[in-house]
């Protein structure tokens, strides 16, 4: 199957309250704001893995400031849990080509589909399948990467234990991975995005610390890094959590949407 | 080529000579007063095909990728006419681009051409520089090119002569199977074209419901029948050759829904339409008479013949003004017969359907 090609724009966690009426109507903002994945900058991880030992430099000096409170509370839904339709049914779908009358007067393979997820402001979108329907269910499995990738969950590190999908994820080398937790699930498994999840949640409370999240993990900084290595996207976003490290504040964020209505979130935010 | 593929109407030499001529339109007893009315109110769209052209043999009509894979090439070979293809299109095609990717999907059966020496491809090279060139020359559907258009999880097959089914029309088949017990009823798709929608449907029945797929065309008769064993839908689906709701005589009052997506197009916008279209289609699947609305209109007219009580129906329409009206009209004039009539946005958000319930 094609993989779609995908555009997005991204919003930042923490995931939103549902955005309020669009009181602060506002021309369609530009493709990409200033959100855009920085990684590729930062890419220790770009390399292969000779180079990951650099993560160490990283190592975290404890959480601090980042669990000041800022969350506010709300239950951290998760998305990734939901079946596709509840998923769907937290979405706007929108297509493109809404010019002409469409229908038996046009043929058009633009059957491009974009899915905004409401709760996050997260857009995903696929064009390249040769159907529209097809094109619904890549954008919807590309949502749940991106998922995945942006949004973050709280982790109290003091009483960690790694949830089930994130040890799914893991190499069966690692010593905190019971026996029932079955094969190592890869990237291309739809069950790898909610452990993928999980790993930046936790990459997330370390501050983006390769050794420190290898210890909790139970594997060498090394396999960790392999792991984390084996998936693209997955590498982009360590590495902004890494790169985040040096630059890492709280502020106000404009999170737009594509309708214009824009809201304010107190939310991390990398530069 | 390039201007050619953008803008330009097809030269006459370009023409494809081996089309099938289209008589089941003209051998076709005439049914209702309505069909016959739009059938002679058809304009003839340029560029004509001479039905009677005897140049060239009939092409294979099995798409593409149905075709034995029996014509090994060079991977040399087919990457030079990737790069040959790719240069008759513009880099600002997007989906032409797609389509030429498509195209090789469709083409080559094995040996990923990055890896090994030779491919396996379904048609020789010829045939397929001779496809594209149809597809960007003339214009000619690219779907009628392959042989097939991908819809829903489906893949229709599709040959000149019958419509191909377009993205709208996929969201018919969430409406259907949103309605209460759906699953164990019998419906009918009326018009129903390559029979993709009544397989859609087929697909996600029990074991007591069924789908009448009734088409004037033969061609969509025979294109149907090949998507429904395609698809080992048979005993699901039946398929019944007449005009609308003539071949449904022995099921009236028990039909759970009817779906129809009926020609309408305003007759006097055909002459107007997409080359890909206007030049290729069949204009039995288009024209919708005067405003469009005429087998709209008929179709109203036997609804309530046909559905059971409480049955469900859902109609495509050429968009707002039509929805707006039909939708009108029903509630109106025969608001006794229907209720929760209403007009359904299509991912455009143009009223594209109007849907509702027999009382
Ligand atoms: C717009 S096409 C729809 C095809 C298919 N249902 C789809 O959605 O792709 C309309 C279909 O109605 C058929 N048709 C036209 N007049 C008809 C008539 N009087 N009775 C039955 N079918 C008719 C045409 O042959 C054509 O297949």
């Amino acid at each position: 199957m094609a993989r779609a090609l995908l555009l997005l724009r991204i919003a930042r966690y923490p995931p939103l309250p549902a955005p309020p009426a669009p009181s602060h109507p506002r021309p369609l903002p530009p493709l990409l704001r200033r959100h855009a994945p920085s990684a590729i900058r930062f890419a220790p991880f770009s390399l292969p893995a000779s180079s990951v030992s650099t993560s160490t430099d990283a190592s975290s000096d404890g959480g601090g400031g980042r669990k000041g409170g800022e969350e506010e509370g709300c239950g951290y839904v998760d998305y990734l849990g939901m079946s596709d339709e509840e998923l769907m049914d937290q979405c706007e779908m929108g297509t493109f080509k809404a010019s002409g009358p469409g229908g038996q007067h046009r043929n058009k393979r633009e059957s491009a589909v974009r899915l905004k997820h409401r709760p996050t402001g997260i857009i995903a979108q696929a064009v390249e399948d040769r159907s529209q329907h097809m094109n619904r269910a890549s954008a919807l499995s590309r949502l749940r990467t991106l998922i995945a990738l942006k949004v973050r969950r709280p982790i109290n590190l003091e009483d960690y234990t790694p949830p089930v999908e994130l040890l799914q994820i893991l190499p069966l080398k690692s010593t905190v991975r019971g026996k029932d937790v079955g094969p190592q699930i890869g990237p291309n498994n739809s069950k790898f995005s909610p452990g993928m999840q999980a790993l930046l949640d936790l990459l997330f409370a370390v501050e983006g610390s390769v050794s420190d999240a290898a210890k909790i993990l139970g594997l060498s900084t090394g396999a960790l890094s392999r792991l984390i290595l084996s998936d693209d996207s997955l590498r982009t976003a360590a590495n902004e959590l890494r790169a985040s490290k040096v630059s890492r504040k709280i502020c106000a964020v404009n999170i737009y949407s594509l309708t214009g209505e824009y809201h304010i979130t107190h939310s991390k935010h990398y530069i | 080529m390039l201007s050619l593929a953008l803008s330009s109407r097809p030269l006459t030499f370009l023409r494809p000579s081996r089309r099938k001529p289209t008589l089941h339109r003209l051998l076709l007893p005439k049914p209702l007063a309505t069909a016959t009315a739009s059938a002679s109110a058809l304009t003839p769209l340029t560029p004509r095909f001479d039905p009677n052209s005897t140049s060239g043999p009939d092409p294979d009509p099995t798409p593409l990728f149905l075709r034995p894979a029996n014509h090994p090439v060079p991977a040399a070979a087919l990457d030079a006419f990737r790069h040959r293809a790719a240069a008759l299109v513009p880099p600002s095609a997007p989906h032409l681009h797609h389509q030429l990717r498509w195209l090789l999907a469709d083409a080559i059966a094995a040996g990923d051409p990055s890896s090994s020496d030779t491919a396996l491809l379904r048609a020789p090279l010829d045939d397929l520089e001779d496809m594209w060139q149809q597809h960007v020359g003339c214009r000619r559907p690219f779907q009628y090119v392959v042989g097939n258009e991908h819809w829903r999880d489906l893949v229709v097959a599709v040959r000149d002569g019958v419509l191909i089914p377009r993205p709208e029309t996929e969201a018919v088949v969430d409406m259907v199977r949103k309605v209460d017990g759906f699953a164990d009823g019998w419906w009918a798709d009326l018009g129903t074209g390559s029979g993709a929608i009544a397989v859609a449907v087929a697909r996600e029945l029990g074991p007591q419901g069924k789908v009448f797929a009734v088409d004037v065309s033969e061609v969509a008769v025979e294109v149907t029948r090949l998507n429904v064993q395609r698809y080992g839908v048979q005993d699901k689906v039946e398929i019944r050759h007449g005009s609308w709701f003539e071949p449904l005589e022995d099921v009236k009052g028990k039909l759970m829904g009817v779906i129809s997506n009926p020609p309408y197009i305003p007759t006097d916008d055909l002459p107007g339409l997409q080359p890909e279209v206007g030049w290729h289609e069949p204009k039995l699947a288009l024209d919708g008479g005067k405003d469009g609305l005429e087998h709209l209109l008929h179709l109203c007219e036997g609804l309530s013949l046909v559905l059971k009580p409480g049955g469900f129906f859902v109609f495509e329409t050429n968009g707002n003004k039509q929805s707006e009206f039909l939708v009108d009209l029903i509630r109106t004039k025969w608001s006794s017969s229907f209720h929760s009539v209403e007009a359904v946005l299509d991912f455009a958000e143009i009223k594209r359907f109007v849907t509702g319930y027999r009382r």
